[in-house]
């Protein structure tokens, strides 16, 4: 035990060692902002298309995105990061933080597609009819009410697909990206301290304090938006 | 004579859903100033038939026309402005307040400035009798404050016809009242209504003329005291026995 501070505190005085945490650190904050950047603005807007009134022009959109949800889910994440890599972006010299944030970014989508399409058709029909009803168009029925409505389901699923994002980024460390996970392992390394579980304990908190973070940020934004379900005025 | 204009002329009306044929042929008219309520069994197409009129469902066949124009999915959008609907489950928009149900359509629609509406908005609510409510989410309302609320709602855009798809029957017994009172007081004052309800004696009170649905069809329809007193057809009077 005494073995583990003494480490503990070797790797907190080596300014080389925080300065690889932080650098993995960083690249996993980068590729997971920029990766659910694009996931959640693709994942919009597939769900937006697969839950669209049916007519002759919305048939080919619905079939590709059904199809695109379904190769993605149905196929591991390690697979398609090396497909980018190896396959689609294999050209020297393309960087491959960009590779990383794309492959993540397309996994994404996919997921958040899911869960938006999900939070959309839990909303009562009745309140679209409502809408309707009134005269208003189908883009104010669905800015005004489906969508605000959609959201408060959107959220905490939404939070969970965050968190897990960040997490699943640590197989860049497979394709030799020094992201966070790869740091602790670089740290504990033989011609470094010779020690893996203070590095990867480290590492560990790193993951835990930031997705802590953001549940709370979840918490908090699903609370404020839970206003209107409650029975009492304001 | 009656000098009075033919709000709503169908034809034909059918709907089905899939292999589910629920309307075989409805012709029917209604006469402004008149109230009808729509009776049947369960299943025989009442609220689906209301629901056609302001193509909440879409007609499979049949024409429709509102005030002498033919209804088709380009000009529906400004029709509904004049066919006010009231449903079963109220649908009031539940991330708004009742102030915002009740001026978001006028407003958006550009048939009233925001201040004229909740002008408007303050004294139906006051005359309702919820005021009080006025900033209050739906969810915090009760049933039949809900339902008031959303005949309110409707009312907003001075609509030519009013629909009420069973209004009460989501209601405790103490709400129907209230509710009840509402539609007889928009009936006393001339609004052209159609009613699809289970509350017999308040058909009777109510209609001008009852329209009795089997099967997807009218196969009886007249005044409240012929319907009720002298039914024509057996299938009616079974229903009446049933019911009474």
């Amino acid at each position: 035990m005494s073995d583990f501070f003494s480490k503990l505190g070797e790797l907190f005085s080596t300014p080389e060692y925080i300065d690889s945490l932080l650098h993995g650190f960083l690249l996993t904050i980068q590729i997971s902002y920029f990766a659910l950047l694009i996931g959640i603005l693709l994942g919009t807007i597939i769900a937006l298309i697969d839950t669209a009134k049916p007519s002759k022009w919305m048939a080919v959109p619905k079939f590709i995105c059904r199809v695109y949800v379904g190769m993605i889910r149905g196929t591991p994440m390690a697979l398609q990061l090396f497909i980018m890599f190896f396959v689609i972006f294999a050209v020297k010299g393309f960087p491959s933080i960009i590779t990383a944030i794309i492959a993540f970014g397309l996994n994404s989508a996919a997921y958040a597609a899911e869960v938006i399409r999900g939070g959309i058709l839990s909303v009562d029909p009745g309140q679209t009819e409502a809408g309707l009803a009134l005269g208003l168009s189908r883009w104010t029925i669905f800015t005004k009410i489906v969508a605000p409505q959609a959201i408060k389901n959107i959220i905490p699923a939404l939070g969970n697909e965050i968190i897990t994002v960040i997490k699943e980024t640590a197989i860049v460390s497979m394709v030799g990206m020094y992201d966070l996970n790869m740091a602790a392992k670089d740290i504990g390394s033989g011609q470094n301290m010779a020690s893996y579980i203070v590095p990867m304990f480290v590492a560990a908190l790193f993951y835990l304090a930031t997705i802590y973070l953001i549940m709370f940020i979840v918490k908090r934004i699903e609370k404020s938006l839970r206003r209107s379900d409650l029975r009492t005025e304001e | 004579m009656n000098n009075k204009n033919t709000d709503l002329k169908i034809k034909n009306l059918r709907k089905a859903f899939g292999k589910n044929k629920v309307l075989n042929g409805i012709d029917f008219e209604l006469v402004e100033g008149e109230r009808v309520v729509i009776l049947g069994p369960s299943g025989s197409g009442k609220s689906t038939f209301l629901r056609c009129i302001s193509w909440m469902e879409e007609p499979t066949a049949g024409e429709m026309y509102f005030d002498g124009e033919l209804v088709t999915e380009k000009n529906i959008r400004r029709i509904r402005r004049n066919i006010g609907m009231v449903f079963q489950h109220f649908n009031l928009i539940s991330n708004m307040t009742v102030m915002e149900n009740l001026t978001l359509a006028p407003v958006k629609l550009k048939l009233m400035k925001r201040d004229e509406a909740e002008k408007r908005a303050r004294e139906l609510l006051k005359h309702i009798g919820l005021l009080s409510k006025v900033d209050a989410y739906p969810a915090s309302l009760s049933g039949g404050q809900k339902q008031r609320v959303a005949i309110v709602r409707a009312m907003m855009l001075s609509p030519e016809v009013l629909l009420f798809d069973e209004p009460t029957s989501a209601l405790d017994p103490e709400s129907i009242g209230d509710v009840l009172s509402l539609i007889r007081e928009l009936a006393e004052r001339g609004m052209t209504i159609m009613i699809v309800t289970h509350e017999m004696s308040f058909a009777k009170e109510i209609a001008t003329r009852i329209v009795f649905l089997d099967k997807g069809k009218i196969i009886e329809e007249g005044t409240p005291s012929e319907f009720f007193t002298h039914p024509k057809t057996p299938r009616v009077r079974e229903f009446l026995e049933k019911v009474l």
